[in-house]
């Protein structure tokens, strides 16, 4: 066993609060966990060396307070956390009609109840950092969204890392029948820092999601987490995710139609600079009948960059009639780029459409050639060309306000990372 | 309308008679004596007994691999025989006159005719039935080319420089679990050398056939293509219906060097096991070819049979310019499972490949793809189109895809599309409203389905093909 | 030679037939308008026997024989021909091989030889060209990537090459120009004989221009609600469906 993850055992156990059950639990099977190496399938390629015997400091009580990142005319309810703990007061927010948000050390009954029902609901079990948040998390948000609410204001959960600190935290969310919100995870950071953060979504019947997921970390952290989604009859979801590459950069996606007509779309953008590292990681399982998904994962791998996608459909027996598309496409910026890509079907059910493309490749010379007889020059056309392959999945935001934030951020980065 | 589907394809496995033939077969068991047994048997020099008890020693240490998506009794490695003939193969027969005329039977049954002026115009035949080669047909006529067309046992003792040059070097002696286990006790198979600028007169056929109860199959083949020539050959098999299962693990090598060009094609259909998987051949193959400097590596296979398939005829394309293809048809029903599919690894410049693969589930069965597409940092200009799509009949069975894409050159280009379809009710309304009954119905949309493997496969075999498939869909109606 | 009489049929429990009458004669012509959801198509599906479509009460017999016995593959060997107002597509299957098999299943029935391969192709060709579908049609998958015009000009390429005794044609004019228009009318006029009839659904009468039909029925809400001849088409496109709803209400 690694000894980062003998001390998170040590660490779980010294944890005395309403959790332990949970930390218990996790860490029992975190006993029976092999450290992951080349050969397991889910960390194929993506080291854990850098992990492996990682000492860093536990985060401090009380943090310094950082303000959240500025996104012009979103007009978010922020809760802030920094190295996982909470600088907003979640007990006094300002809460919009509907929306009850609770601290998840909030020892209160109700605020218990209501993390319960979420918690390990939807993420994936088995997944070793999953497991390490359990044991670990003790700093989180849990949001309860009642029936028929329909939030106009969008909620942002800031995950703010810094150097040297290790921190893990929890977002729990359930939407009741009817219900529509936005919900942003957004991750940032600098310096050497190790985080996990997993986000798990109750959709009700009918319910509307609108998600996002910022990861975008500095270069040297290391980063892993989850959004872990289960849809409800007829429920709808909308999700970006966005990541920028870092020294171990994992995201996993997962999303279950636990009942049918539900109807899921996720676009998700990568951008890495040289020597990046990102690994998605999307499961999409259809248990009911009648659900649809669409999935669009693009991106961009500068030099030495290494990026990692796998995306499997699975389409159970019940599952009849189900339309579930993915695609992943990517760019390689220079020769010591990589890119590792595995789209996958398992499907049950005949009555079923079901298909995945992957590609990678450069820009098409006919392209180019055409923006070139519109007198753009050769530079300027690749970098249009590039860039408007992921441009096109940051127009589909429903949020404009996240998208006018976004596209510029994207495109400063992009010019760093193209060759010399 | 699923029900008709399934009666219409359920079928009789048509080669599923056992012959009576005399046999000498060694007991049960495996250890280093039964190897050298092997070895005298076949009367082999030093170097290549040795060569099998290094393989043996690696083998022991190997684990059995787990990672496919299949399901299945461990295999009891002490429980096989490992070397079986017929008696009256002691001293091989000379011409066909002294073949064991059960034995002729057995092919004519199997419509396989083996006498010369009777076979296939233009197809020569290598026969291996249980652990032998039985007899190789036109040898004089391939000798006046130059080309060698032998069982590889006699390449061993005849063409020894050949056999250890080539032999291993694609499929090293430990690449994997099987391969090792094969290295070990391999019985016999296929040796094929074409000259330098040969282009190979006619198809070169072997085809296979396991007889006898709980032994298994481990045949090689090594196919040595010099520069600038040219050479098809094809595969077949069966085996009689047993209740028992019976392992084959074969290694094929495929050496093409500046270029030349080798065409592999294979009908696989060994006994698939009962309607409730009672029975049929674990097939555990591995197959592999290296193309040199504008070589052309091209693998088709159409697989109907085993209860298991665990195949990936893959593509070192190491030379400049060299060209791999994979053309699969697998066919799944009752409670067949394959995990098949390919890998291409394109090493150097300008280096293509395509992949077709079109995989058919159907009753209980499972049926997946699995490939790999590598392009390594000097495959600049390298291209891979690969298409794999499934059909699933019933909503029983299961179809799975898994490629694997990696590329570490930005100049390569990779484009991978999977689909999965069923014969619809209109499909099926439109062909029956036309006239066409219900079976004529499945087999014309299942062939449409595949026709672009097909297409691929020599005329002689494209036409057993398409047959087989249809028996394999053909039922118990009418 | 078809004679139906009181037809119920049911589409996924919900009755869309409800008590049709119709007979046509040898060498009849018989045009069906009527609005969408009137269960036109149903008709034709009915007729040749599609799953989803349950006949719940009445008869139909087809030339002397009880036609709901039969199959659909039986029906369409025993001379019955469905021309999709959907025609499907099958990946792969050449419009050759697959008019082939259904020819030759089809002569089969009817004791004939099959035809040999030189004779197929050139009546095949001849087929071609009476609906102006270009030879290479022929080798290309069935419907596969076919323009919606093309489609339906396949339908009635089949159509001639089969030989059918009754032929259902589900709107074979939607969709298509004027010039497509007289090519499909033109096919099926080329096939009008003593011994062969149609039934000819459409939703516009400007086809029933080129192919005169003997009888107009018009069908709503799953019967017959008025028959005549082809002046009854003008009086259709003159003032649409609408006094239907009077002739509802006057009925009910
Ligand atoms: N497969 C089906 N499943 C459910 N309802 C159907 C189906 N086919 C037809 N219907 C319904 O039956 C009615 C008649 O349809 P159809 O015969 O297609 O009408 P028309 O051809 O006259 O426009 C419509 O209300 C339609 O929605
Ligand atoms: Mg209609």
């Amino acid at each position: 066993m690694s000894q980062w993850l003998a001390s998170v055992i040590d660490r779980a156990n010294s944890v005395d609060d309403w959790l332990r059950p949970v930390r218990q639990e996790a860490v029992a099977q975190l006993k029976q966990t092999a450290w992951p190496t080349r050969r397991t399938e889910a960390w194929r390629y993506t080291s854990l060396h850098a992990l492996k015997d990682l000492t860093l400091a536990e985060p401090t009580a009380a943090p310094a307070s950082t303000e959240a990142p500025a996104i012009t005319d979103l007009n978010s309810l922020d809760i802030v956390f920094v190295d996982g703990v909470p600088t907003t007061d979640i007990g006094s927010l300002n809460t919009p009609e509907g929306v009850r948000i609770y601290a998840l050390d909030n020892a209160s009954e109700e605020a218990q109840t209501q993390a319960k029902k979420v918690m390990n609901q939807a993420k994936n079990a088995s997944h070793l950092f999953g497991l390490v948040n359990d044991a670990l998390a003790q700093q989180g948000v849990v949001i309860d969204v009642a029936d028929g609410a329909i939030v106009e204001q969008p909620i942002r959960v800031v995950n703010y890392v810094s150097a040297g600190v290790e921190s893990h935290n929890r977002v729990l969310v359930k939407l009741g029948a009817k219900a529509q919100a936005t919900i942003i995870e957004h991750g940032a950071g600098q310096g050497n820092s190790m985080n996990t953060a997993f986000a798990e979504y109750l959709v009700g019947d009918e319910a509307k999601l609108e998600h996002y997921r910022f990861a975008l970390h500095g270069a040297d952290a290391i980063h892993i987490g989850g959004s872990h989604f289960k849809l409800g009859e007829a429920s709808r979801l909308n999700s970006t995710i966005v990541g920028y590459g870092s020294q171990v950069s994992r995201i996993d996606t997962d999303i279950v139609h636990a009942a049918e007509h539900a109807d899921a779309k996720m676009n998700c953008i990568y951008l890495l600079a040289p020597s990046e590292h990102f690994d998605l990681h999307s499961l999409i399982e259809h248990a009911e009948p009648n659900g649809t998904t669409e999935q669009n994962a693009r991106g961009i791998v500068g030099d030495k960059g290494r990026a990692v996608f796998s995306g499997r459909i699975l389409i159970h027996r019940d599952a009849q009639k189900t339309l579930a598309e993915l695609h992943n496409r990517n760019l390689l910026l220079s020769r010591g780029a990589q890119v590792s890509t595995k789209p996958a079907l398992e499907i049950y059910a005949d009555d079923v459409q079901c298909a995945h493309g992957a590609t990678i490749a450069e820009i098409e010379e006919d392209d180019l050639y055409y923006l070139q007889t519109r007198g753009i020059s050769r530079e300027q056309a690749l970098v249009m060309l590039n860039f408007g392959f992921i441009q096109e999945l940051v127009k589909q935001m429903p949020n404009k306000a996240l998208s006018a934030w976004l596209e510029p951020l994207l495109r400063e980065r992009f010019k760093t990372m193209e060759p010399a | 309308m699923s029900e008709q589907i399934e009666q219409a394809i359920s079928r009789e496995y048509e080669a599923g008679f056992v012959s009576d033939i005399e046999s000498d077969t060694f007991p049960p068991g495996l250890d280093e004596d039964v190897i050298r047994r092997i070895s005298k048997m076949k009367d082999e020099p030093e170097w290549m007994l040795e060569w099998r008890l290094q393989a043996f020693r690696s083998w022991q240490k190997m684990e059995e691999p787990d990672w496919a998506h299949l399901g299945y009794e461990p295999i009891d490695y002490q429980e096989i025989s490992y070397y079986s003939a017929p008696k009256s193969m002691k001293d091989r027969p000379k011409s066909l006159d002294e073949v064991d005329p059960e034995l002729l039977r057995t092919y004519e049954k199997l419509g396989i005719p083996l006498h010369e002026q009777e076979v296939l115009a233009g197809v020569a035949m290598d026969v291996v039935f249980d652990s032998v080669s039985v007899v190789t047909t036109f040898r004089e006529k391939l000798a006046e080319a130059g080309v060698i067309f032998c069982p590889i046992s006699e390449a061993i003792r005849e063409y020894p420089e050949l056999v250890k040059k080539y032999l291993g070097t694609v499929v090293p002696r430990t690449d994997n679990f099987f391969a090792a286990l094969n290295s070990a006790v391999f019985t016999d198979g296929s040796f094929v050398y074409i000259p330098k600028g040969v282009r190979c007169p006619m198809e070169l056929s072997t085809y296979f056939r396991i007889n006898e109860l709980n032994t298994g199959q481990f045949e090689r083949t090594l196919i040595v293509a010099e520069e600038g020539s040219y050479v098809s050959y094809l595969e077949g098999c069966t085996a009689p219906m047993r209740d028992e299962n019976q392992l084959h693990a074969a290694v094929v090598e495929l050496v093409a060097l500046d270029n030349s060009e080798i065409k592999y094609s294979t009908v696989q259909n060994w006994y698939p096991g009962d309607e409730n998987g009672v029975g049929g051949i674990y097939n555990f193959v591995t197959k592999r070819g290296v193309a040199e400097t504008n070589a052309k590596i091209s693998w088709t296979q159409v697989e109907t049979g085993s209860a298991i398939t665990w195949k990936y005829p893959s593509c070192i394309l190491r030379g400049d310019n060299s060209v791999g293809e994979f053309y699969s048809v697998a066919l799944t029903r009752a409670r067949q499972q394959a995990d098949t599919g390919t890998k291409m690894i394109h090493l150097g410049k300008n280096t293509t490949s395509t992949i077709i693969s079109k995989g058919i589930s159907a009753g209980n069965s499972s049926n997946a793809y699995r490939g790999l597409v590598k392009m390594g940092p000097n495959a600049d200009g390298a291209r891979n189109f690969t298409e794999c799509d499934s059909l699933l009949i019933g909503d029983t069975c299961a179809a799975h895809t898994f490629p694997y894409i990696e590329s570490a050159n930005p100049s390569a280009i990779v484009e991978h599309e999977a689909t999965t379809s069923t014969v619809s009710d209109d499909q099926l309304f439109l062909c029956q409203q036309r006239g066409l009954d219900i079976e004529k119905a499945i087999s014309m949309i299942v062939n449409g389905f595949c026709k672009d493997v097909f297409r691929e496969l020599p005329m002689e075999f494209a036409v057993e093909a398409g047959k087989l498939l249809e028996i394999s869909l053909e039922g118990s109606v009418g | 030679m078809l004679k139906i009489e009181g037809l119920h049929a049911n589409v996924e429990g919900n009755e869309i037939l409800k008590g049709l009458d119709m007979t046509v004669n040898p060498g009849e012509v018989h045009a069906i308008m009527g609005p969408n959801g009137a269960g036109k198509s149903t008709l034709g599906y009915v007729l040749s026997a599609r799953e989803e479509y349950e006949v719940t009460a009445g008869k139909v017999s087809f030339k002397e024989q009880d036609l709901l016995e039969l199959e659909v593959d039986e029906r369409a060997r025993a001379g019955v021909f469905l021309a999709f107002q959907y025609p499907v597509e099958i990946p792969g299957v050449s419009n050759m091989e697959f008019l082939k098999e259904s020819v030759n299943a089809v002569r089969k029935e009817r004791g004939q030889e099959a035809l040999t391969a030189a004779e197929f192709l050139k009546r095949a060709k001849e087929a071609c060209k009476q609906v102006n579908l270009p030879l290479d049609f022929l080798k290309r998958g069935v419907n596969e990537g076919f323009s919606g015009g093309e489609k339906k000009r396949n339908e009635i390429m089949q159509m001639i090459m089969l030989e059918p005794t009754l032929c259902i044609l589900d709107e074979s004019d939607s969709g298509l120009d004027i010039d497509a228009l007289k090519v499909v009318a033109d096919g099926v006029n080329s096939q009008r004989s003593d011994d062969r009839s149609f039934i000819v659904i459409t939703h516009y009468q400007r086809l029933l221009d080129f192919i005169k039909p003997d009888f107009v029925h018009i069908l709503a809400d799953g019967k017959i609600v008025k028959s005549g001849g082809p002046e009854l088409a003008k009086e259709v496109e003159a003032s649409g469906y609408a006094w239907l709803e009077n002739h509802e209400e006057a009925s009910a």
